[in-house]
């Protein structure tokens, strides 16, 4: 049923949780797992500057060492649970608008299923931060595991 | 010697400036206010499918007119020729200034920043001196120069958008104020959608509109007017003897120390601006950071040749049409300001063309505050919130943070903005004189004498900070100081301008520095091979960071240096 799982995730433990889910399913559908990070360019502009996108743009990734190392930190929980649980995990690196790139990726790679986190923030925190999870829920055809994550409850 | 300019009327209304709404101008200001969204949508920064595949990289022209964009703001469009109208001679000291930091930046910043390879301006300070306190700084000097730049922006704005719309007649504001509000909200806004434009490419465009509108007003000017033909940068010249003395003549308006003061300060503070550096991070290799650098400086040149020939042209224009532009009363600062569009009405070309060169005015004004609001959203967002609050921030807290930042310092100008103190080239100069004492001292020591340590990086900036503050209450700088009156100590005022501070305060920071780092300990291993990478002589792999080479290099062999 399932042959190929996308984990999408930005290294908070938000996103870890999730994954603990996806190796379960992969494991019995002997699935290969996708991990996937996105640098939000939105984010950068404002916080590392608009040049710093320019940077991306120019495939300069290997360069920006802190967001590289973000990312592949990221990238490598999946790939290490993944390796201890016997299982293929192909690591990607992508820059742009995340819920757009979440679901571009899960088409242009035939994912049966997309195995995500979410904070369940609610009001003001909601409106403000808003949620990666719900809008890739509404630009992605491939159905999407929602694990809910609180902290300390 | 409060009056370093002369100062200004409580009630900005340029005289002799047709304040009313023009429609054709108008239009032409919402055309190219619009236009900038157009292009940013265009060019819109598509989605990296992978990050591990190079992309176009930007080359040294189009970087170069990047660097001009950022860099040309209401101070370069107006201000610069506002403040030679004024004060003749005087004004200069910010061609001659401007200019000259460019050199000290190819020579000694810009190639060696690139090396060291990192996001920020305070990320350097940080990592370079080992130290959050020094990092949280040289972040909140980061956000301070951002909002002292901006105010003269906004006066710009303000003032230009006076001129095209008119006094829109909201009570309780004057006609200034309602038009500087509505610009700096415009500009926030634009600033909001800032993530989806393409950075370099919109740059790129926001120079050309308002380069070809300050040429083509200049040369426009000169024809209709009879002063100049083919070459106006020149021919102005054949003025100078016509026009007063308090024109031509050296020294006469301002002391010799004090055009060397300004001088100086505005040089060195070009090396030390945030939103000035970042440009160097991103470039290709060191090559690239160089000639970007010539690049830029070749497309500043073309507007700060042209500006005394504005001013000259200008002036005469005034003293004809209005009244003499010397003596009393004289020309005020707020018709000075909009010498440039006011030039190009007394000469009588047609309104289509005024409204173009304010559009330019208005271009360079939103150019450059967008990138001193990016630069201070930066520094509040990655450099002190991210790398000392919440380490583990992502990046949606972090936007939000930013987008705050941004928010915050618009109302900071805004306020700041409602009854500016002084001419736009003057509340600039305040900002250059922050950036010359705090951060120049930091960036060129940091790059070049690796025994600088964190002890002398702290007790540096501390001092500097202070430094730049006491002129600034002295001359009642924003009005905080005694109603705006300021202390007035007449030795302070002489010695150390507000205006050009830094040729005082930054040999001192220079000394404190230096002397506490004698006293205390070396900065660790590492960080010393850090700096000797960063102006070694042999070249350095395209993808790497000094302190990746450092580390490389501990592993393979310890012994090395």
């Amino acid at each position: 049923m399932y042959n190929r799982i996308l984990v999408p995730t930005d290294g908070s433990e938000v996103a870890e949780a999730a994954v603990d889910h996806a190796l379960s399913i992969a494991r019995d559908n002997n699935a290969e797992l996708h991990a996937l990070y996105v640098a939000d360019t939105n984010a950068i502009s404002v916080s590392l500057g608009t040049e710093q996108v320019d940077r991306i743009r120019q495939g300069k990734f290997s360069e920006m060492t802190e967001l590289r190392e973000q990312a592949e930190a990221a990238t490598g929980y999946v790939a290490d649970v993944g390796a201890e649980a016997g299982l293929e995990v192909i690591e990607h690196h992508a820059g742009g608008v995340p819920h757009r790139i979440i679901a571009n990726y899960a088409d242009d790679n035939d994912i049966d299923l997309v195995v995500m986190g979410s904070h369940g923030r609610t009001g003001v925190r909601r409106a403000l931060l808003g949620s990666v999870t719900e809008r890739t829920l509404r630009s992605t055809r491939a159905p999407v595991l929602v694990v809910d994550y609180r902290e300390n409850e | 010697m409060a009056a370093a300019v002369p100062l200004q009327e409580s009630a900005l209304l340029p005289e002799g400036l047709n304040v009313s709404f023009k429609l054709l101008p108008a239009a032409i200001v919402s055309a190219m206010m619009l236009s900038f969204l157009v292009i940013g949508f265009i060019y819109k920064v598509a989605d990296t499918d992978d990050m591990w595949v190079a992309g176009r990289s930007i080359g040294n022209i189009e970087n170069g007119m990047a660097i001009g964009a950022n860099w040309m703001s209401a101070a370069s469009y107006l201000g610069m020729a506002a403040l030679i109208a004024l004060s003749g001679v005087y004004g200069l000291a910010f061609v001659v200034g401007w200019t000259t930091g460019y050199f000290v930046l190819l020579i000694f910043l810009a190639a060696q920043m690139r090396r060291f390879g990192k996001y920020t301006a305070p990320d350097f300070v940080g990592d370079r001196f080992n130290s959050d306190s020094a990092r949280a700084i040289a972040a909140i000097t980061t956000f301070l120069i951002g909002f002292v730049y901006a105010i003269g922006q906004a006066r710009g704005m303000g003032l230009v958008g006076l001129y095209i719309f008119g006094d829109p007649g909201i009570p309780g504001l004057s006609g200034y104020q309602s038009m500087m509000i509505l610009f700096m909200v415009i500009t926030i806004g634009y600033l909001a959608l800032s993530g989806m434009l393409g950075a370099t490419k919109n740059m790129v465009f926001q120079y050309l509109i308002l380069i070809i509108a300050f040429l083509v007003g200049l040369y426009a000017t000169g024809w209709a007017a009879g002063y100049s033909t083919i070459l106006p940068q020149l021919e102005y010249a054949q003025l100078i003897s016509a026009l007063s003395a308090e024109f031509s003549e050296p020294f006469v308006n301002e002391s010799y120390y004090l055009w060397i003061a300004t001088a100086v300060s505005l040089a060195f503070g070009t090396c030390g601006l945030p939103h000035v550096l970042v440009r160097f991070y991103t470039v290709d290799n060191e090559r690239t950071a160089r000639w970007s650098t010539v690049w830029g400086l070749f497309f500043i040149a073309l507007l700060y040749l042209s500006a005394p020939a504005y001013a000259a042209f200008g002036t005469d224009l005034y003293s004809q049409n209005i009244r003499p532009a010397f003596g009393d009363p004289g020309m005020t600062s707020a018709a000075a300001d909009v010498i440039v569009v006011l030039a190009t009405q007394l000469s009588g070309l047609p309104s289509w063309l005024v409204g173009f060169v304010a559009a330019g005015g208005i271009a360079a004004a939103v150019a450059t505050t967008a990138g001193l609001f990016i630069a201070g959203s930066s520094a509040i967002s990655h450099d002190i919130y991210a790398n000392i609050i919440n380490e583990d921030a992502s990046q949606r807290k972090q936007m939000i943070v930013g987008r705050l930042s941004i928010v915050a310092l618009g109302v900071l100008t805004m306020a700041a903005a409602f009854d500016p103190q002084a001419p736009i080239a003057a509340l600039v100069s305040y900002a250059f004189s922050l950036a010359a004492t705090v951060l120049f001292p930091m960036f060129f020591l940091g790059l070049w004498w690796e025994r600088t340590n964190r002890q002398g990086a702290l007790t540096g900036m501390i001092t500097g900070l202070i430094l730049w503050l006491i002129p600034m209450a002295n001359e009642g700088a924003f009005g905080i100081v005694n109603g705006g009156a300021g202390l007035g100590i007449d030795v302070i005022a002489t010695w150390m301008p507000a205006i050009g501070s830094a040729i005082v305060s930054m040999p001192l920071v220079f000394v404190v520095t230096i002397v506490v780092s004698l006293m205390t300990d070396n900065p660790p291993q590492e960080t010393r091979q850090m700096v000797r990478q960063c102006h070694s002589p042999r070249p350095m792999a395209q993808d790497r960071t000094a302190e990746e080479v450092v580390a490389r290099r501990t592993d393979d062999s310890p012994a090395d240096d």
